[in-house]
């Protein structure tokens, strides 16, 4: 049976690769995370074939791993296993989960063999996505695709309504405003919302750590992988924002919106204004049959928003060729020219300052405006969640969040379980360093 | 196979033991080797970064009582047992009733039904997941329009327990009819025709002659039933993860979620320990009541 | 039947299948993405097959397929020869502890390897099968259910055949071979029938154990279709992928659509 299943699949590898030179190169896996039916999946199939044509010595077999979080649990369970990916785009904010374990390489390292500088790496990068990208001052990941929040607006309700698509919503105030306006009834039953988000997890966490950013206060602590501030004003304020969005200004639906439907609604016109990554705009904008344009998150306090994406990640426990492999397939990927292609495609912003200083990119966004706004917002970033066990100190508030959304509970009580269970969850590590620090 | 020893009865004695012995080694391997190991485990604890498990006795299992989401999945676990199993059974019998005489007809009808069970769980629920989907989701591309209603169902914490539990009446229903349909064929017919000379109308039959002895029947239905929804997670995993706000944890998807996120092995194991106590305990009562009917039966 | 009750089970297995249609006609209806019509069951003219190239392009379908048909083979081949042989100890053995056994065995019925991943999953990667196809197979070879319905089967021949065989001279496994087994061989296709059925749609233990995607079977190929999580799912390109998946499984149905039938319903009379 072994032997007929590698008969088998080194028959299949053969008509799928029709590389004869595949035996001579060195493989390494990639993990990716999109979901696999997708433009975005095909697109990323073709870039590693290019690398692999290209390449005399290296040959990437690309695997695509599900969602962010799934992705996170392919990798662990692989590492635990012994086998780990040599390489693997990994959600900015999990980064630091992998350096507490260990388990991946210091880029520092692969630029110093390589002739790189770590103390300049950086330099080319935007700010906002250093944080994410670096732990104990040294380099772990490196960016490959980055969001932000962006609210997507229909221009032709906003004209209907009275309001001018050139000076979308600034404020919250002025949020709740428009969506007012904009929300249509019908009786009891509500044809047209005036705001949606998606409900869902590791959106949800991710767009309430925004409301939360822009009205002043941060969601975790970023010197300590073990403190998360979900008790306070300004996450309560920006819960609170989302109870009333539902219940009292009743512009936004009610439960747990499905990332699906936001972008559905927005398409049929029955939601007017909508938030959703950045990364969703080549999407939006292949999809959307009307003229649309996008919008900062609005302040109370600040303009400030987390970023999101995913960066490059190197494991340890692979073969020195493989480690060489590694760096030769991650250079490439995170070159300016790939980056930006890679950008243009799917409407995240490009790391690197560089790509926007190639002429395709210069041309692309002076065609499409909207992605320049989504570059600009970048100047309000700031590093996204990042602890210890972060998914479930993720769900910890997404749980309470999805309850409030849902009319069954308050957001005082929200926060306040929501810091609770985060704190239970975090206890483990913060015995450990508070036992190794000597307290 | 058996090696040739001196006297006859010693080989008798052998041959039993090596013709189990190849399923022996599997299900110890497999099943009475973990139940004993996952018990041993439970009195251990491991987390994230953590490289050695630590004695912990019986702390796993006060953590597990302590924690919220645990109740939440065991509450939601019963109520998700009634809401599948018993739409499963009214469903299958009725079904059975209505297409147990055989003919093209009935066959194709009976093929259509049974459809669902042959798909994987995963497919139903990319299916469903379809379905369920507002405004743009068949539910309410169809059904939207005629009634005013706009039902999150996955996204409501009030609805999306019912509506994971609707995929399994959907997957499953098709397979319990089959039962039903074998059992009604065995009803003798003179009993029938007595109950129709004695003017007896269809539901006078039914309650009182064909449930009583299709009880058999039901009490299998049920116990297979109730195990499936104890030990099948796929569409908790696909459609909802638990979510939203626990609203569809179930035993078995938290014992998934604390062992592959949470990394805490010694309270999953302690999950795991409660829920084959619950699997236990069902199949025992179960197998009594069969056996008790399977007296009464003859 | 009176019209009435025939309409309306007619109207409700209609309604029944309400998915698969849909499943038919998303994946023929050409450029759905962002459409608002893909619930439509109404089919678009002219059909286009986009749908389908996508999703094959998209997954290693032929991988998948690869890895599912030798898991389904495998575990089969190996049920065979445990049930044959516990079934025939059970049923024409006589033994000290018999009863006890036979309950042992029935434990396997509901304590099923998705309850046990914890455990199981310890053990898998200790005896090195952790990430093969081995290990998918592996908590499978014994079979509580089939050697219960092997039991049955047997008990039901008369001892004659054997009798006679072993008057002949033939050694245990000859007379499974050629007497019992060919007269059990309708049991031994529903058997097959839903252990293939049953293994080919096995989700929850593959997960745990296949960490390659060039291991992933056709369950773990489909569940990675459909977790988007970005808002961009092409529910074309999904609908089409699902219907690759149970093409197969629909196929043999209709193909052997009373030994489907009969084997599912003898899966539960023991």
């Amino acid at each position: 049976m072994t032997s007929l299943s590698r008969i088998m699949l080194a028959g299949l590898g053969a008509l799928l690769s029709a590389t004869v030179a595949a035996s001579a190169k060195t493989t390494i896996d990639f993990y990716f995370p999109v979901p696999v039916q997708g433009a975005l999946a095909r697109e990323m199939t073709r870039m590693v074939k290019e690398f692999n044509d290209a390449s005399s010595d290296v040959e990437v077999v690309a695997a695509y791993t599900g969602s962010y979080d799934d992705t996170r649990l392919k990798t662990q369970a692989a590492v635990e296993a012994g086998k780990p990916p040599a390489v693997t785009l990994m959600s900015a904010n999990f980064v630091q989960e992998f350096v507490i374990s260990g388990e991946i390489e210091a880029i520092d390292d692969l630029l110093a063999e390589n002739g790189g500088d770590p103390k300049t790496f950086l330099d080319d990068f935007w700010p906002a996505l250093r944080g994410n990208a670096t732990a104990n001052s040294k380099i772990y990941a490196i960016p490959f695709q980055n969001s932000t929040p962006l609210v997507y607006i229909n221009v032709g309700h906003f004209k209907e309504a009275g309001l001018d698509p050139t000076k979308p919503p600034a404020t919250w105030a002025e949020l709740v405003d428009a969506a007012k306006k904009l929300t249509k009834r019908d009786g009891d039953k509500i044809t047209r919302y005036g705001f949606e988000m998606p409900g869902s997890y590791d959106y949800l966490g991710w767009l309430t750590q925004a409301f939360t950013m822009s009205n002043g206060g941060q969601f975790f602590n970023v010197t300590s992988p073990g403190e998360v501030y979900y008790d306070q004003p300004s996450t309560r304020g920006a819960v609170q924002l989302l109870h009333d969005l539902v219940f009292t200004h009743k512009v936004m639906p009610e439960g747990v919106i499905d990332p699906n439907q936001v972008s559905s609604d927005f398409f049929a016109g029955k939601a007017s204004m909508v938030m959703l990554s950045t990364g969703s705009l080549s999407f939006i904008r292949n999809g959307a049959k009307f003229p649309y344009t996008v919008a900062f998150v609005p302040r109370n306090v600040r303009n400030a928003v987390p970023i999101g994406g995913g960066s490059l990640i190197v494991f340890k426990s692979i073969t020195p060729e493989q480690r060489k492999a590694a760096w030769k397939f991650v250079t490439y990927m995170t070159s300016a020219e790939s980056l930006g292609s890679w950008s243009r495609f799917t409407g995240y912003f490009a790391p690197r300052r560089s790509s926007y200083d190639l002429p395709e990119m210069k041309a692309f966004v002076a065609e499409h405006p909207d992605a320049l706004i989504a570059v600009q917002q970048l100047a309000y970033a700031q590093p996204w969640l990042s602890t210890y066990n972060v998914v479930a100190v993720r769900k910890a508030i997404e749980d309470q969040v999805q309850a409030v959304l849902s009319g069954k509970k308050q957001a005082d009580e929200a926060v306040r379980d929501a810091q609770k269970n985060a704190d239970e969850i975090l206890r483990p590590y913060n015995e450990k360093i508070a036992h190794v620090s000597g307290f | 196979m058996a090696k040739p020893l001196p006297s006859a009865s010693a080989r008798r004695g052998l041959k039993p033991f090596l013709l189990l012995l190849p399923s022996l080694i599997f299900l110890s391997v497999f099943t009475y080797w973990p139940v004993a190991s996952i018990a041993v485990d439970s009195l251990f604890g491991r987390r994230l970064g953590e490289k050695v498990a630590t004695f912990s006795g019986i702390g796993n299992y006060i953590r597990l009582a302590s924690d919220p989401k645990f109740a939440t999945a065991a509450l939601n676990n019963l109520v998700y047992i009634g809401a599948t199993v018993l739409p499963s059974i009214v469903l299958a019998l009725g079904f059975a009733l209505l297409l147990q005489r055989s003919s093209r007809f009935t066959a194709a009808l009976r093929a259509l039904l049974f459809f669902p069970t042959i798909i994987p769980l995963v497919g139903a629920a990319a299916l469903w997941t379809f379905l369920f989907l507002p405004t743009v989701g068949l539910i309410d591309y169809y059904i939207g329009r005629l009634v005013p209603l706009s039902i999150n169902w996955l996204g409501d914490p009030d609805t999306a327990l019912a509506s994971i539990a609707m995929v399994t009446v959907w997957k499953n229903a098709g397979y319990y009819m089959l039962f039903y349909i074998a059992a009604l064929q065995t009803v003798p017919r003179e009993l029938i025709e007595a109950a129709l000379l004695d003017g007896a109308g269809a539901w006078q039959r039914l309650r009182h002659i064909v449930l009583p002895l299709l009880a058999p029947t039901t009490a299998f239905v049920a116990v297979i039933a109730v195990i499936q929804a104890i030990t099948t997670v796929d569409h908790v995993i696909v459609m909802t993860k638990g979510g939203p706000d626990d609203a569809t944890n179930l035993l078995l998807f938290y014992i998934f979620q604390t062992a592959t996120e949470l990394h805490d092995s010694g309270k999953a194991a302690a999950a795991t320990v409660v829920t084959l106590v619950a699997l236990f305990a069902v199949s025992t009562v179960g197998i009594r009541v069969l056996e008790r009917g399977g007296r009464h039966a003859s | 039947m009176a019209a009435a009750s025939a309409g309306a089970i007619g109207v409700i297995a209609l309604l029944w299948s309400a998915p698969f249609l849909w499943m038919v006609v998303a994946s023929l209806r050409p450029d759905s993405t962002g459409s608002l019509d893909i619930a439509s069951l109404i089919p678009a003219w002219p059909p286009s097959l986009a749908n389908f190239r996508l999703a094959w392009e998209s997954a290693d379908f032929l991988l998948n397929y690869a890895n599912t048909l030798m898991v389904v083979a495998g575990t089969l081949a190996v049920q065979l020869v445990t049930i044959s042989l516990a079934g025939y100890a059970f049923a024409r053995l006589r033994f000290p502890g018999r009863d006890l056994v036979f309950y042992l065995f029935l434990l396997q019925l509901m304590i099923v390897p998705p309850v046990l991943i914890v455990p199981n999953l310890k053990t898998v990667t200790r005896l090195g099968i952790y990430d093969t196809l081995w290990g998918v197979m592996a908590p499978y070879w014994a079979s509580a259910f089939g050697t219960f319905l092997m039991r049955q089967t047997f008990l039901g021949i008369p001892r004659d055949f054997e009798d006679a065989a072993e008057i002949d001279g033939c050694s245990l496994i000859q007379i499974l071979r050629y007497v019992l087994l060919p007269l059990a061989k309708p049991a031994l296709i529903a058997f097959a029938i839903v252990s293939v059925v049953s293994h080919w749609n096995e989700f929850l233990w593959p997960l745990m154990v296949i960490d390659s995607p060039s291991h992933r079977t056709l369950t773990l190929g489909l569940a990675s279709f459909v977790s988007s999580g970005e808002g961009d799912a092409e529910w074309g390109v999904i609908a089409a992928g699902t219907l690759i998946v149970s093409l197969p499984l629909f196929a043999g149905f209709i193909a052997f659509q009373r030994q489907f039938i009969n084997s599912f319903v003898m899966s539960g009379i023991k």
